[in-house]
Parts: structure tokens; sequence; C-alpha cells
């Protein structure tokens, strides 16, 4: 397995799954893959690890899923509703005020 | 691969009192990414091994999946989530239930049991009780 993230990244995964989901259902495999592509591999989940993710958010209401047969395959695709939206906007305002916190804080001149 | 490669996560999320319905789906949807894996790196080249190794490395070790569902308060039992609220309702529950027992199981001697079963239910309801206070004080 690649090198994953330390534990400040806590809460990213939830964050980009459901900025992901938002555009289109989208099964597990690929949404490890699709988060692979757009953070260009910077953000490397334990693959397996989407699941209880996804499940939990699955049970706040967050998130819709249901089983689709494909080539013979039967495969559980997840899809964002109104709860799952309103979290999202949430976390993504959290995360950009702290990721201007941070950058402010990198900016500023050391004084210590 | 053997014919269930996540058996012991299923062992241990079943033991955990993970619900065998939520634990079959993790573990069906584990299965089905593994096999996705695995169809990549035969499409990228790799013999059915290292494809198998491949696919084994990147969905991680059992055990931090494990402990990612364990630590997720949402996919636990509701005992394990609202304990205090368990303490309390299951002795009520049981006092409740247990001399309903007869008239699901023999109508006919619903009077004879009821009585013997109601006074057993509220031996046990109280000793319940003051085991919990008496966990909850300590």
């Amino acid at each position: 397995m690649g090198q994953t993230n330390p534990p400040f990244m806590s809460g990213v995964p939830e964050l980009l799954l459901l900025r992901l989901l938002e555009q289109r259902e989208m099964y597990g495999y690929e949404l490890v893959k699709t988060i692979r592509l757009v953070t260009g591999e910077a953000i490397s989940l334990g693959e397996g690890v989407i699941y209880p993710v996804l499940h939990a958010l699955e049970r706040n209401g967050a998130l819709r899923a249901r089983r689709r047969k494909v080539a013979g395959r039967t495969r559980v695709y997840y899809s964002v509703n109104s709860r799952g939206r309103q979290r999202l906007a949430t976390l993504q305002n959290e995360w950009l005020r702290i990721q201007s916190g941070i950058s402010a804080a990198l900016q500023a001149p050391s004084n210590a | 691969m053997p014919d269930n490669p996540f058996c012991a996560l299923e062992c241990e999320l079943l033991e955990a009192g993970i619900s065998p319905r939520q634990v079959r789906r993790i573990v069906m949807e584990l299965e089905d990414h593994v096999e996705d894996l695995r169809e990549e790196a035969l499409a990228g080249g790799m013999s059915f091994n290292e494809a198998t190794d491949f696919a084994r490395r990147r969905i991680g070790h059992q055990a931090h999946i494990a402990e990612r569902v364990l630590s997720t308060p949402e996919l636990r039992p509701w005992i394990y989530r609202y304990p205090r609220f368990a303490r309390l309702y299951l002795p009520l529950a049981y006092v409740l239930l247990l001399p309903a027992a007869p008239v699901f199981a023999n109508p006919g001697r619903v009077f004879r049991w009821s009585a013997a079963l109601m006074l057993s239910a509220a031996v046990t309801a109280t000793m319940m009780l003051c085991m919990q206070l008496a966990i909850a004080l300590s």
C-alpha cells in the first residue's frame, strides 16, 4: 500500500467523497480512482477504509446507496441527497476557514 | 486468494457486535474492489499472482479497516452508541416482555405462569438495575 495520510487529514475523506458524489453517482473503486486523479495522488486513502466512511455517511442520511448489476457484477452506487449537500456545504466552509487560517499563519513573518 | 480473503475481518467485526447485514455488505464491497484492482493490474500487464499482491496491498490491512469500522459510531449497534439509555431501557423491557411470554407461548396456562414469571422478572430486573447503578456510581 502506498503512503497514507496523517491523522490531521481526519474529515477530508468525507469532504472529498461528498464533493465527488455531488457530481455523479459512483461506486467505491471508482471513487478511490477519482480521488487519486483529481488530487494528483496527493491524497491517498487506504482503499478499504473508504467503505466505513461511505456507510457512516449513508447511516447519517447524507448518502443514498443502490445496487446495480453491471457486466454480471452487483455494485453499490452512492449518490448525495439533500442532507448530504447541506453537510458538504458545512464541511467546505469549515475547510476554507481552516485553510485560510493556516495560509495566514504560514505567510506571517516568524516572530518566535 | 482464498475463497474468503476477508474472513479475519468478518469474524472481528461480528465479534465486536457489528450487524451481520452490515458486515456482509462491507465484505461484499471489499471483494468487489479487490476484483477491480486485480483487473486493473492484469490490464497493466502483471501476472495473476502479481496482480493479486497488488490488489491486497492497495486495499490495505484488514486490521486498519476493522479499526476504522469499530471507531465509527454510526456503524455500531445502538447499545454502544447510547449506553446510558440501554442501561435503563433493557431492564425495563425485560420486566415488561417476560410476563407476556406465556401469552404467546401457551395462552391456556397464562394465569399460572404469569405470576411466577412476573416475580422472577421483577427480581432479575431489580438485580440488573442494582448492577447498573453500582457501575454508574463506582
